[in-house]
């Protein structure tokens, strides 16, 4: 157990600095300059070159890369070059955002993907075939899309939900709550369909194991069957598939800020990818690994505790 | 843009690739879904790579006086703000995403597969350091990291969808590899290598096919999620500039009229998200999940009304007062299909061993598991009763069943390291049935739990109990699953085939163990084997089966010693167990042909097509006749074999009766 912890610590650093070596190695890779983007178009060659090398681009590259690395470890990511702010601090007040909406929408998905799931895999017939149409269907659907088709029902339509925006929870929790409403509702739509899925094909499977003929034979009842040996066993692919989902909706929520006006770190990397920003890019990058990583670790700490192979591992 | 877990990917990567999943693409076809599909796919990518040619307006084309029209005559779908024509946008907006989104599933493809290949192949050592690498790049958020590419090499969507491959290829190569490393276990593929094919082609001609069709699930599933990228760039902005169209900005622009013009948004949304659920839909027909998924629940018909019997083997054994367990003329078939078993009837007295033995296929293991009541889905018992202390089991409900499991009937498994729960300790799985029988509390229950592991001979039964499935060896879990089904203290036991996944020493600890409880507790069993050896150890009474039906019963001393069907003397004649004193025979014999498989079995008796002394009165029925004092034999010529001193000859080839069939079983030395 230990021994499986401490492997995936390691894992959890290279990864980190496997996304530092990567988007650091990107930024060098250009044509363009930290100098030109902070100057703009109109500057002169000469004050580019000024500008880089007061910026320090001009050092050896693995100078950089360690003075980097020293930084990071205290917290600082730098400045950004289009308005000078501390990358560190915005991210710190952009990542709250988004990991409520990362985190809503995968609570939100877990619940209703698994009552779908199980409802599919224990009731079969014409509800499972609807249940797996439709969940084909909604993981098919661009969230953008249906974000705004929720927009146009829920906000314009029927008028109970604001259409877009963000209000700070320590400005109006109530506020905030409804703001968050349509985002988390856009994002279950899919995870839910691949919650339900996963859960129905993982049932399945369970209840069609050996082991679950031996209970049949001990006249176990069939509740206990499948509510607590067959959804045990099926909930090792269920979380794994809520943990990639929450990944992904903390890495992919670009689209869903975009849409909602959410000031939130996707928005953040729309941003310094369209303007070059190169500090924030690396700095993005860098948090949302950061993120990424510490979330596997916990989803190893669940896996431990719901198999007892890893566990004795 | 979530980049989606590949999902079916672990529904299909269990089986990987046994026949029944290989399908052709005619088979993939003829589902309705997967032809839709197949065919919209085809009419969007045609439509959209000829848009050109056909288009009704250039892209550019503003008509001012029809801004944000609904459809019509003029403009099939509408326009947009600009008075742009919908559908020659859409379908000029097309041809990016379609193709780039291709550029991914090949470039995923092109390092994921080859990776997965080679880590199958190469062994441990190189799957690990390739699995660590990957693994990294899997925890890499891909849509944070696109932006950064894009932050520094600007919009260039090719390149860009290129390296979202590179990125998705390392879930590509988890994937397959679990597929590859199962393709590669199978046994033909060490034959090709055996015979001397080199790496390269053993992968091309062995093990890529057998992958074929979970190749084509993942990429028809990247290619849906691909799509979806460069529509979220696009509508981000990373997209074609205007005046030039693509689907993501069209709906972002449709975003910002959504409240005077919402039918803006519909045309392009429904394309795009038709195309991906087309995608979704083609990789559920090729891995013919939505097949498997219409029918998983478990509900259990009634048996049908008894029919009268169907073969001669009828009405023999007489009924026996004190017996327990009475089986009489039971079939077992398949719904609406062939008979898998017929007329069996046995009588088992308490304190008995009964031993079912036949060939595999010959249904013993049917016949044991519908005394459980516990069939496969779509397998019933269609005839005959089975009497269990004074009630019929057959045509019970499911509850009234569930009362008689464990409690009366226990049933102990082929293979005693798949029939416990891996997730739940030991402790668990026996104190939770010890607490529902007995009616005990937490403690008392782990008590007798201990008591029982120890009865069964486990010495440390508080380190079992504390132990998971994956920590016992195969004799010890079989030690356990035997203390569990006396957790119920049962009068019945149901051996299926104890110790055939066993060690040899171990087959006969186990043997040892059940004798002994057999003696202590007085407990009746019915032991399932093909191995004679164990039934001369441990059977009381032996009904030898073959074909659905039972050709020999009695006493297992009379059976073994002086067998009268042939069938049973051939069983004997192939068996290498040679009791002590018995010289050794020069060859075993082997039995020629097959057993026919159900529903093509002859009238009369079965065992003709493959009997030495098989002659024209065999082939039409005639009944059994009681022998062994409580047995029967199904031989129309037992008595005239038996007066002739004829029995099975070891070495047909010099025999009188020489089928025509060669033996399919070679014989041994």
């Amino acid at each position: 157990m230990l021994a499986f912890l401490a492997r995936r610590m390691v894992m959890a650093i290279g990864t980190v600095l496997a996304a530092v070596v990567i988007s650091f190695l990107l930024v060098h890779a250009t044509d363009t300059s930290p100098g030109a983007v902070r100057l703009g178009t109109n500057a002169t060659p000469e004050r580019i070159v000024a500008e880089n090398e007061a910026l320090g681009w001009n050092r050896p590259l693995p100078t950089q890369f360690f003075d980097y690395l020293g930084d990071l470890v205290r917290g600082d990511l730098g400045t950004s070059l289009i308005d000078g702010r501390s990358i560190a601090a915005d991210l710190a007040d952009r990542v709250p955002v988004t990991a409520s909406i990362a985190l809503f929408a995968t609570l939100l998905s877990g619940v209703l993907g698994i009552v779908l799931g199980v409802t599919a895999a224990v009731r079969g017939g014409r509800l499972a075939r609807l249940i797996t149409t439709g969940s084909g269907v909604a993981l098919s659907l661009p969230v953008f899309w249906v974000g705004i088709l929720l927009v146009y029902v829920l906000a314009l339509q029927l008028g109970w939900l604001p259409a877009t925006g963000y209000v700070p929870f320590t400005v109006d929790p109530a506020g905030w709550f409804t703001s968050l409403l349509i985002p988390v509702i856009t994002l279950t739509i899919g995870g839910a369909a691949i919650v339900a899925r996963t859960a129905n094909a993982g049932l399945r499977q369970a209840l069609a194991q050996e082991h679950v003929r031996t209970l049949r034979a001990m006249g176990t009842p069939e509740w206990r069957i499948r509510y607590v040996h067959a959804l045990r066993f099926a909930s090792l692919p269920v979380v794994s598939v809520l943990g990639i989902q929450f990944i992904a909706l903390f890495g992919g929520s670009v689209i869903i800020e975009n849409l909602f006006a959410l000031p939130g770190l996707g928005q953040a990397g729309q941003a310094a990818a369209a303007s070059s920003d190169f500090p924030a890019l690396v700095g993005v990058v860098v948090v949302a690994t950061l993120v990424v990583v510490v979330i596997n670790l916990l989803l190893d700490l669940v896996v431990a505790a719901l198999d007892p192979k890893v566990r004795a591992a | 843009m979530s980049v989606l877990p590949l999902d079916a990917a672990d529904d299909v990567a269990a089986e990987p690739g046994s026949p029944a999943r290989r399908q052709g693409l005619s088979e993939v076809l003829r589902r309705p879904g997967g032809l839709l599909a197949a065919g919209w796919l085809l009419f969007v990518v045609v439509a959209s790579l000829t848009a050109p040619w056909w288009r009704p307006y250039g892209v550019a084309e503003q008509d001012l006086a029809n801004r944000l029209a609904l459809p019509s005559a003029e403009h099939w779908l509408g326009t947009d703000p600009l008075g742009r024509d919908l559908l020659s946008r859409i379908f000029t907006a097309g041809t990016e995403p379609l193709l780039s989104s291709a550029v991914t599933v090949l470039v995923a493809f092109g390092i994921g597969l080859p990776l997965a290949l080679i880590a199958a192949e190469r062994g441990p050592r190189v799957e690990r350091v390739i699995s660590r690498v990957t693994e990294v790049f899997l925890a890499l958020p891909s849509t944070i990291l696109l932006l950064a590419v894009i932050g520094v090499i600007g919009v260039r969507t090719f390149i860009i969808m290129a390296v979202l491959g590179v990125l998705i290829s390392a879930a590509v190569y988890r994937v397959m590899l679990g597929v590859a490393q199962s393709v590669r276990t199978r046994l033909y593929v060490d034959a090709a290598r055996v015979n001397g094919l080199g790496s390269l082609r053993v992968n091309v001609v062995h093990v890529l096919p057998s992958m074929a069709t979970v190749i084509a699930v993942q990429a028809a599933q990247l290619y849906g999620i691909g799509l979806l990228i460069v529509a979220g760039l696009a509508f981000l902005g990373f997209g074609p500039a205007e005046p030039d169209p693509s689907w993501g900005f069209m709906i972002q622009d449709a975003s910002s009229y959504v409240f005077n013009a919402p039918w803006l948004m519909v045309p392009t949304g429904l394309v795009l998200a038709l195309t991906v659920i087309a995608a979704n839909e083609l990789a559920d027909a090729i891995a013919g999940k939505a097949a498997g998924e219409a029918a998983p629940a478990r509900r259990r018909r009634r048996s049908p009304a008894l029919t009268a019997p169907l073969d001669g083997a009828a009405e023999l054994a007489p009924a026996d007062p004190d017996a327990v367990l009475e089986v009489r003329d039971l079939t077992i078939a398949v719904d609406d299909g062939a008979d898998l078993v017929t007329g069996v009837s046995f009588a088992l007295r308490p304190g008995r061993v009964l031993g079912l033995v036949g060939e595999s296929g010959c249904g013993k293991t049917m016949t044991a598991r519908s005394l459980l009541g516990l069939l496969p889905d779509g397998v019933s018992v269609r005839g005959g009763a089975i009497h269990w202390r004074g009630q019929d089991l057959v045509g019970r409900t499911e509850k009234e069943l569930t009362a008689v499991r464990g409690r009366e009937i226990a049933l102990i498994s082929q293979e005693p390291m798949v029939a416990l729960d891996p997730m739940f300790s030991v402790a668990y799985q026996l104190t939770q049935p010890i607490r529902r029988f007995r009616g005990v509390g937490r403690g008392e229950a782990r008590r007798i739990a201990a008591e029982l592991l120890r009865n069964v001979g486990i010495v440390d039964a508080e380190r079992v109990l504390r132990s998971y499935p994956h920590q016992l060896s195969g004799g010890m879990a079989q030690r356990v699953c035997i203390a569990l089904a006396l957790t119920g203290e049962p009068q019945l036991l149901i051996a299926d085939e104890p110790t055939t996944a066993l060690d040899v020493t171990v087959q006969a600890e186990i043997l040892t163990l059940l004798r002994a409880l057999v003696r202590d507790t007085g407990l009746s069993v019915v032991v399932v084997s093909h191995d004679l050896g164990v039934v001369a150890d441990i059977c009381d009474d032996v009904a030898v089966m073959y074909a659905g039906t039972v050709v020999e019963s009695g006493t297992a001393a009379a059976v073994l010693d002086a067998p009268e069907h042939p069938y049973t003397q051939a069983l004997l004649a192939a068996n290498p167990h040679v009791p002590d004193g018995v010289p050794v025979p020069v060859r075993l014999a082997s039995i020629p042909g097959t057993v026919p498989p159900p529903g093509s079995w002859p009238a009369g008796c079965r065992f003709a097509t493959r009997c030495q002394f098989a002659q024209d009165q065999c082939r039409s029925p005639f009944p059994a006749r009681p022998a062994h004092a409580t047995g029967s034999v199904f031989c129309v010529r037992a008595d005239e074999l038996a007066d002739a001193h004829v029995s099975w000859d070891a070495d047909p080839v010099g025999a009188a009766h020489a089928p025509a069939t060669t033996p399919t079983a070679g014989a041994s030395r």
